[in-house]
């Protein structure tokens, strides 16, 4: 391993945290107001890599428009899920079991749903883009990469501001920090949470038609992209937009590092080890309980004990 | 009169509460003998395995509130376990034993760290344990990673016998689930649920009352995922460690009645001939109906098909006489529902 593939490493990996924050935050935002694991965000990231998918393939509209599409689309379906499901649910200041099935149930209709519509086949969009890559000197980044990132970095920028300038993301966050007090100085909580609720569907969808530009989809899409949604908020603390993106980062610097990178192993002498490319699920995972574990509130937690205490 | 009325009452459900389930265990064994469709038997089989997991995961999910998402692990690992060593000439009763050491192994090396974590922390953390379980057995040599492991059992193909082995296993469930919800042990189970430090405040230990409930479920659960196993001949990661049997297990007892012996069996059963009957006859739509039917339950109906039969029940039960005495076995039975509490 020379310094440059290092190099070329810290830049996919980079380019990697900046989608899974986008994917991450829609779930956040959902958990820090309501206190709702959202199990069906798998399901709208589904939905939308297939949105992002039926715009190019059918009005030929570049499917980072149709992401750009996607999150108006679905702040009304979100808004929609709310009425008809979520606002039934008792509140409650702690994630309730009921909460988490009705969650579940509702993201194995969408996901079934899908393979309705769908079918089993895989789906993937294919653009220019997706085969050109961008070379400087030794260093060579896909432009889709790039595209995807930076597509993903405005929408968290422009969330960032949502949340600290207007009077929407001030209730939100006061609903965050404290409900009750939220009530008592009047925000409208029931408002809040559909609004809420809409703005993370709004961004799963959003988020789900950027990874459709990367990998490809079937109605199965999103496990494995929840679990490590479940891992980004978990290491952020679970409810700040800045916190996703340090959790992201972290994740994307493990999995790219843990399966390209040597580590020193004995067998017969010392050896470099790698580990091998299809163990790279089980890393997240293990990351994901390590973090529960060591890391109750999330790194952004730990760094407020140091500073409190300091 | 009506004072000599409620005891032979109570003592009447009580023996109904007993021989009921004996009756039905008695059809069920002479029911091969009296001539059973190859069909009917194969579906009974899997209603049989089906409920066992349900009970399992009740006593963990239902009786002390944990939810997990990652029952998967110990039916895999079981059925993993009875595997190897059928092909390492054990008798397969032996086999199941072991499928049931190994499960128990298992949870106390996945409940040892992730018990330490409350609610929906520790539904995630299963997640990510059910996932990583699964990612390392698609990986592994010596049980033919992702594409599976056969199992090379001698002699003809006796569908008896594995439905006995499934019907006794079943029985044990539910006597074992029976016991544990009546017991001490099974109160403080439900403390833990009600008020995690309202239940170590009165002496509860919560720590060690998860963990020995989840090495029980875990057992019953590899026991099922062995009998499973033996008569599949053939298993492989992406089916016995899928997200989805971890999903299937949690969903019996939900559908049936969540915290309730005869809900989980309930649930069991319902499960699987939906299973069978409609995998069949419309493979693309039976996770939609579980889907919505998870959905209407937990808004309309939180205590499952049991508490649908109860309310039913006490309103013709208002009907005939004006009494609302509560019942006797409600202790044993756990009236419990998923209410707006802490998971």
């Amino acid at each position: 391993m020379t310094a440059v593939d290092y190099l070329n490493l810290l830049i996919s990996a980079l380019l990697l945290a900046g989608i899974y924050a986008a994917m991450a935050v829609g779930m956040t935002v959902i958990y820090g107001v309501m206190k709702i694991v959202n199990l069906a965000h798998a399901g709208f990231l589904m939905l939308g890599a297939y949105f992002a998918y039926e715009l190019f393939n059918r009005f030929h509209i570049n499917p980072v428009v149709g992401a750009v599409l996607a999150l108006p689309f679905f702040f009304l379906f979100g808004m929609g899920v709310h009425w008809l499901l979520v606002r039934w649910l008792p509140k409650s200041d702690t994630p309730t079991l009921s909460s988490l099935l009705l969650m579940f149930g509702f993201w194995q209709v969408l996901q079934n749903v899908g393979y309705l519509v769908w079918g089993t086949e895989a789906y993937s969009i294919l653009t220019p883009l997706t085969i050109s890559s961008l070379r400087m000197g030794q260093i060579s980044v896909p432009k889709v990469s790039l595209v995807v990132f930076a597509a993903a970095v405005v929408s968290l920028v422009l969330l960032q501001v949502i949340m600290n300038r207007s009077w929407f993301g001030r209730s939100m966050r006061s609903v965050i920090q404290n409900p009750y007090a939220a009530q008592i100085v009047g925000v409208d909580d029931e408002k809040t949470a559909r609004l809420s609720f809409a703005l993370g569907t709004a961004f799963a969808g959003f988020a789900g038609g950027l990874l459709a530009l990367l990998y490809p989809f079937t109605p199965d899409f999103g496990p494995p992209f929840l679990l490590r949604s479940f891992v980004i908020i978990v290491l952020g603390g679970l409810e700040s937009v800045s916190g996703v993106a340090l959790g992201a980062l972290i994740l994307a610097l493990t999995e790219t590092f843990s399966i390209n990178v040597p580590f020193p192993w004995y067998s017969h002498g010392w050896t470099s080890y790698y580990l091998p490319a299809s163990y790279q699920p089980a890393v997240s995972f293990v990351l994901l309980v390590v973090a529960l574990l060591v890391l109750p509130k999330g790194i952004a937690g730990l760094l407020e004990k140091k500073w409190r205490t300091a | 009169m009506a004072d000599g009325m409620k005891p032979s009452r109570a003592l009447l459900g009580r023996l109904l509460k007993v021989f009921l389930p004996l009756l039905l265990l008695i059809i069920l064994a002479v029911l091969p003998q009296a001539g059973l469709s190859a069909n009917l038997m194969r579906l009974l089989f899997i209603t049989a395995v089906w409920t066992i997991a349900s009970l399992g995961w009740n006593l963990l999910g239902g009786l002390a509130g944990q939810v997990s998402f990652g029952f998967a692990v110990f039916y895999g690992l079981g059925a993993y376990t009875t595997a190897l060593m059928i092909n390492a000439g054990r008798s397969p009763y032996f086999a199941l034993l072991g499928s049931a050491a190994i499960a128990v192994l298992a949870s106390f090396l996945i409940g040892l760290p992730t018990f330490r974590l409350r609610g929906p922390y520790f539904a995630i953390a299963t997640i990510g344990v059910g996932e990583a379980t699964r990612v390392i057995m698609n990986n592994l040599d010596f049980s033919g990673g992702a594409s599976g492991y056969r199992i090379i059992e001698h002699g003809t193909f006796q569908p008896v016998a594995h439905y006995y082995t499934a019907l006794g296993a079943a029985a044990l469930a539910v006597g074992v689930s029976s016991i544990v919800a009546g017991s001490k042990f099974g109160l403080a189970l439900r403390a833990i649920k009600q008020d995690q430090d309202a239940a170590a405040a009165v002496g509860v230990n919560p720590y060690l009352c998860k963990l020995w409930v989840h090495a029980v479920a875990a057992a019953l659960t590899g026991i099922a995922g062995g009998i499973y196993a033996r008569y599949a001949a053939f298993i492989y990661p992406g089916g016995v460690f899928a997200f989805q049997t971890s999903i299937s297990i949690l969903l019996m007892p939900v559908i049936g009645g969540i915290g309730t012996v005869w809900g989980a069996v309930l649930g069991g059963v319902i499960f699987g001939i939906v299973e069978e009957e409609l995998v069949v006859n419309f493979p693309n739509i039976h996770l939609l109906l579980y889907g919505s039917l998870l959905i209407l339950i937990i808004l309309f109906e939180p205590d499952g098909l049991v508490g649908l039969l109860r309310r039913v029940a006490r309103r013709f039960r208002r009907r005939s006489e004006d009494s609302g005495s509560s019942n006797p076995d409600e202790v044993l039975w756990g009236r419990s529902r998923l209410e707006g509490r802490e998971l």
